[in-house]
This record gives C-alpha cells, sequence and structure tokens, in this order.
C-alpha cells in the first residue's frame, strides 16, 4: 500500500469514528432534551441552555476530526519527505 | 438556583467566544505568518457563528412560549411534538445544512491551501476554550462559595 492510499484509509477511517461517536451522543443528548421538555415543558429553558453547551461542545470534536481527515489528505506536513524517503528505498 | 447559573454561563460563553476570537486574531496577525492568522480568523469565525446559529435554531425549537407539548403514535411509536410538528426533524435538518456548509469551508481553506491548518485548528477552539473559562469560573465561584 503505497503513502497517499494509507492516507486515504486513514482519513476515512478517522472521520467515519468520529461522525459514528458524536452522532451517538447527540442522538442521546437530544433525545433527553426532548423526552425532558414533553413530560416538564416548563424546564425547556433550563433543558435547552445545558443542550446548547453539550451539543457545542460534542460537535467540536467532529469539526477536529473532519480537519484531521482533510490534513491527511490535502495537507500532510511530511508528505514531501516521506515522498522522498519512499522513492530512495524503492531504489 | 440552577437556571441562574446555566443562564450566566452561556451570556458568559456568548461573550467570550467573540472577545477570545478577537484576542487570537490579533495575536495571530502580530506573531504569525498571514496564513497561520488567516486561519485562526477563518476558524473562529466559522465556529462562533455556527454556535449562534444553533442557539437560534434550539431556542426557537424549544421556546416555551410557542410550547404545547404533546405526544402522537406513529407506527406504534410514540413521538414528541410542539404543535402538530416533529421537534427532531426541524433541528436535525438544519443541523445537517449548517454541518455541511462548514464542512464545505474547511474542505475549500485546506484543499486551496489558503489557510495554515494548525492555524485553523486553534480558530476552531474558540468555542471550546470559552466553555472550558465558562466551566472553570462558575467552579471558581461555588469552592469560594461553599468556602465562606
Amino acid at each position: 500500500m503505497d503513502f497517499f492510499t494509507a492516507c486515504v484509509w486513514a482519513a476515512g477511517i478517522a472521520i467515519g469514528i468520529a461522525a459514528f461517536g458524536c452522532g451517538i451522543g447527540q442522538g442521546m443528548g437530544l433525545n433527553g432534551a426532548v423526552q425532558g421538555i414533553a413530560r416538564n415543558p416548563e424546564s425547556s429553558g433550563k433543558v435547552t441552555v445545558t443542550l446548547l453547551i453539550g451539543l457545542a461542545m460534542i460537535e467540536s470534536l467532529c469539526i477536529y476530526a473532519l480537519v484531521v481527515a482533510l490534513i491527511l489528505i490535502y495537507a500532510h506536513p511530511q508528505a514531501a519527505e516521506i515522498i522522498k524517503t519512499v522513492a530512495a528505498v524503492a531504489k | 438556583m440552577g437556571f441562574d447559573i446555566q443562564q450566566r454561563m452561556i451570556d458568559f460563553v456568548i461573550r467570550s467566544n467573540w472577545y477570545i476570537f478577537i484576542i487570537a486574531t490579533l495575536l495571530g496577525f502580530i506573531n504569525t505568518p498571514f496564513k497561520f492568522a488567516l486561519g485562526i480568523l477563518c476558524g473562529g469565525l466559522l465556529v462562533t457563528v455556527n454556535f449562534h446559529l444553533l442557539r437560534h435554531t434550539l431556542y426557537k425549537a424549544f421556546d416555551a412560549s410557542k410550547f404545547h407539548a404533546s405526544q402522537i403514535i406513529v407506527n406504534n411509536e410514540t413521538v414528541d411534538t410542539i404543535n402538530g410538528h416533529s421537534i427532531l426533524s426541524g433541528v436535525i435538518f438544519k443541523y445537517y445544512i449548517r454541518f455541511a456548509i462548514s464542512g464545505i469551508v474547511i474542505f475549500t481553506l485546506i484543499n486551496k491551501n489558503i489557510v495554515e491548518p494548525m492555524g485553523l485548528v486553534i480558530g476552531l477552539s474558540v468555542v471550546v476554550a470559552s466553555i472550558m473559562a465558562a466551566t472553570a469560573l462558575e467552579l471558581t465561584r461555588l469552592i469560594f462559595k461553599e468556602a465562606v
């Protein structure tokens, strides 16, 4: 497997796992909030504030994973050196 | 009392988002290369606007004055509704639109090499930093209150 294939695989798996985890986390949070408000509508203010902070934190994790995946594919900092090393080893 | 803390925290986060964003961007443009500072600016702006849109969506969805909680049964499952519309569909649809736009913007910034990726990561951490700061502040207040 060459270097770029490995990078694309790593990026795909990374964003897949991150989206899976964040999706489950956000789904659970939203489920709890909706159930809580449906049972006690007066608590909507409290629940919304807590939900907002939680969702923002979870969402930022997924955005980090997206950035890391994109860095792996398009802006790998050591890409040039690794290609040189691989080419030298191949010779 | 609980609601006071939460409201205070969210007010603090909303204000400190902009303060941290402005300070980080200014420090970036003064101390770091242009592309790095541009990364902080773009990342910070993206997450701050995202946070405000998320807040707007959630407050609109869970607005107590418009709230008439009811439950309907769809395919033998109980679904929570507000005024006959599903709560989840609106929030999730807006979430996906927002997230798709963020993804396209970040993709363009990195793909076209417009910004330095590390600067972008620092910019994207603005909201996390302000939430951490708000939590630390509330914890400090709580500890000192208990000590007194």
